[in-house]
């Protein structure tokens, strides 16, 4: 949230920190002959279905929180990689969308959060489905690097990346696939 | 009441530890008091007009004595011997220091409270009737349901940053204590032709700048729905409520604008698809958690009912204040009793160290260990025995807790207002506390009967004016304080929003308008039977405007 030009950032996963094959553009020529595509969703849109299945190239889409991701819905088998925006960390509106993609609509390619992602949001994105968040912001990526994730040891909610606990409440769960 | 399990107790620790650590990170300097702003709030700690304000939660008003005995204790240890009990049935810290606020969680976390989701654009503390589990009209205990829902909203994934702060109430009869209609969501427990028990679902209530009566979106729905319907319903608020503009965020604004059908049709849509998924509640899930809230083994007392006539043909003092303050229960051998923490002239809602601890101790011998605070910044003990009454009236007078006014026009929900809120235009205790003293005699406010006044410092209306039978709402005008007056409002079941009278009046003058407004309910009432609202209801405005306007006409 800050004016000044942020790093690229580093892009994170329960795993750990890994390579981004992936590079953004406004358009497929603007992204020359990268391999790995990310494109507006307006952009995504209006690619054919030929050039969305292309098996040379991968192309990704990226969804503001005020773009419906109903036209996605019908597709999401061809779609390698959807990112979902956070342009400050308290437009929550992602995290919907993600329940949405991943546990509604069973979308099998990797779901990512970009923009303001922050520590203290991260266990909420990796719980609502997001699998990678792109990271630029220092502390959150000094405290991922030292897996701390500020995370509780027990949740009141079904979500990604935890398991029922035995003799309690139907709605609770502990960490842990 | 319900306890913590191992699962809870770990899990509010945690989240201590997470606070203390930031905490600390602030103190050293590592964090500047703007990144430090979401943490503090996601902990119950504003920022107010002369120190850190800390909000602790207390889940749809239920207290024991051992945890009232706590927060007298912070109070005293912590801060300046008193807190603050709200119309949102939490309490409020004025003068904790930020370095002993992880210390005052720590001590609240052992008797199994927390600040968690008092603040910040989640879900909040839960409200409920305060009469909850002894009202003698109750359908069902709507506490139980209150919890699951406490349980499931906390820290909740996909809803911690909604585009507004969301409050949802529960009550179990059919006479409205916890203002349902004026709440995101308001849930109404009660029993279908079958015997069922299910819930009629309001939405987009909420008062603000923008008071709205929510709309019935639901007549039925059935109890293992509760969980998915919620969500489908912060769902689609999630996804579309407004984030332009924060004064048009609510709820209430989605509902509006959207309209009643289409939001339904959203809401039932998005549950069609998560009807049957892990959140539909199995009925032994439900079972286990109403167990907690079992009603105490009341003991049989029928020697009560002789004795009370006595003592009340004994005492005037004491007699009205049963007829005042005490109300049915469900056993007829018992009471509901309001402990009113509006003394005449005194700040509502305020209670001292002393008084939290003498309450405590009365709850434990008397009340079978519970206490509730209620939205009307009144303290309740819910189990009382009619035997026990002058006894339990006596040790109350010892500490001045005995007021005999709820209900009453003295018995003022009043917000902070300028005297410690950051965002207040006007004063609001002060108005309160003239207005008490000016009402203060016992046979008078008696006369006057049931009528509910409410006063909020600004427009965010959080002393409930909209719906104050008589409200009062300060403004700023040109530099300075003006009151302005709405009549009409009700919170309960038949749920208005006050109509504003016309110009205010300056602090000098408010305490006589209101004056002006009971002496011409007084003239026209039909009789005594005949409320303030129900004259109201009958005669309109135009009677009270023509007094209020041409009296401060003829005297200016
Ligand atoms: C002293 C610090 C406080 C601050 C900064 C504060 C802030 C606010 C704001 C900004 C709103 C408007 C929300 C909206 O319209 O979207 C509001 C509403 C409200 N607040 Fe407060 N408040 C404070 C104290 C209190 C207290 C002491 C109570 C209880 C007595 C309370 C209970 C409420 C209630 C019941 C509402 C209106 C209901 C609704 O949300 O529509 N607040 N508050
Ligand atoms: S109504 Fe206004 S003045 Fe009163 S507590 Fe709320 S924000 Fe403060």
């Amino acid at each position: 949230m800050s004016d000044i030009e942020q790093p690229a950032g580093e892009l994170w996963g329960r795993e750990g920190f890994r390579e981004d094959p992936y590079v953004t553009a406004e358009t497929l020529e603007e992204a020359g002959d990268a391999p790995a595509v990310i494109l507006p969703l307006g952009a995504w849109l209006g690619l054919t279905e030929e050039t969305r299945n292309a098996s040379n190239r991968k192309i990704g889409v990226l969804v503001a929180p005020g773009e419906s991701i109903e036209p996605l819905l019908p597709l999401l088998d061809s779609i390698p990689v959807i990112a979902l925006q956070f342009p400050a960390f308290n437009d929550g509106r992602s995290y919907s969308k993600a329940e949405l993609i991943k546990n509604q609509h069973h979308f099998k390619g990797e779901l990512r959060a970009v923009g303001d992602v922050l520590i203290d949001q991260v266990a909420y994105m990796l719980r609502t489905g997001f699998d990678t968040m792109k990271v630029n912001h220092a502390v959150t990526l000094n405290r991922l690097a030292g897996h701390n994730l500020h995370d509780v040891p027990g949740y009141y909610q079904p979500g990604r990346g935890s398991h029922t606990a035995s003799g309690t409440y139907s709605w609770r769960r502990v960490p842990g696939a | 009441m319900y306890r913590y399990d191992e699962f809870d107790h770990a899990f509010v620790s945690a989240r201590v530890e997470q606070f203390k650590d930031q905490v600390e990170r602030r103190l050293s300097g590592e964090l500047t008091e703007e990144q430090f702003r979401p943490l503090r709030l996601m902990n119950g700690v504003y920022l107010q007009l002369h120190a850190y304000m800390l909000r602790v939660a207390v889940p749809y008003g239920t207290l024991s004595s051992r945890q009232m005995h706590k927060l007298a204790h912070i109070a005293r240890r912590y801060d300046r011997g008193y807190g603050h009990f709200t119309t949102r049935q939490n309490i409020q810290y004025n003068w904790p220091a930020l370095k002993d606020i992880p210390a005052v969680l720590d001590e609240l976390a052992s008797v199994e409270m927390h600040a968690l989701q008092t603040s910040g654009n989640c879900i909040r503390n839960v409200t409920a009737d305060h009469f909850a589990g002894a009202a003698a009209d109750e359908v069902g205990d709507p506490r139980p349901y209150a919890e699951i829902l406490r349980q499931w909203s906390s820290m909740h994934p996909e809803f911690s940053y909604l585009p507004r702060k969301f409050k949802i109430a529960v009550t179990g009869a059919d006479r409205d204590r916890a203002a349902i209609q004026v709440h995101d969501i308001g849930l109404h427990l009660k029993k279908n032709e079958a015997g069922e028990l299910g819930f009629a679902v309001y939405v987009g209530g909420g008062q603000g700048r923008t008071p709205m009566v929510a709309k019935k979106i639901r007549d039925f729905l059935p109890v293992e729905d509760l969980l998915t319907y919620t969500t489908a319903i912060v769902r689609v608020y999630n996804l579309s409520g407004r984030r332009d503009n924060k004064y048009k965020a609510r709820i209430k604004i989605l509902v509006h604008e959207t309209g009643t059908e289409e939001i339904t049709r959203q809401i039932e849509a998005e549950w069609q698809a998560i009807k049957e998924t892990d959140l539909k509640l199995p009925q032994e899930d439900v079972d286990a958690i109403d167990t907690y809230f079992a009603p105490p083994n009341l003991v049989q007392r029928p020697e009560g009912w002789s004795g009370l006539a006595a003592a009340r043909k004994a005492d005037h003092a004491f007699s009205a204040w049963v007829d005042q303050n005490v109300t049915p229960h469900k056993n007829p051998d018992y009471g509901v009793v309001t402990i009113s923490l509006k003394p005449i002239g005194g700040i509502p809602g305020d209670a001292t160290d002393a008084q939290m601890d003498l309450v405590a101790d009365i709850a434990e011998k008397f009340s079978y260990d519970e206490i509730r605070v209620s939205h009307e910044q009144n303290l309740v003990l819910p189990h009382v025995a009619i035997a026990d009454l002058r006894i339990v009236y006596d040790l109350l007078l010892t500490d001045g807790l005995a007021t005999a006014n709820a209900g009453l026009i003295t018995d003022i929900i009043s917000c902070p207002g300028l005297d410690y809120c950051a965002l207040a235009t006007a004063r609001s205790i002060p108005v309160a506390q003239r207005i008490s003293e000016r009402f203060g005699n016992p046979e008078r406010q008696a006369d006057i009967g049931e009528l509910k006044l409410k006063i909020s410092g600004c427009i965010n209306a959080c002393g409930h004016h909209h719906v104050g039978h008589i409200g009062i709402l300060g403004v700023e005008k040109k530099g300075e304080e003006l009151y302005q007056i709405s009549l009409g409002g009700s919170g309960d079941e038949i749920c208005t929003i006050g109509d504003i009278t016309g110009r205010g009046f300056s602090s000098e003058e408010i305490v006589d308008a209101i004056e002006t407004i009971v002496d011409r309910y007084l003239e026209i009432r039909t009789d005594k039977e005949e409320t303030f609202l129900a004259t109201y209801r009958r005669v309109g405005a135009a009677p009270f405007k023509d007094a209020l306007y041409s009296e401060v006409a003829n005297a200016a």
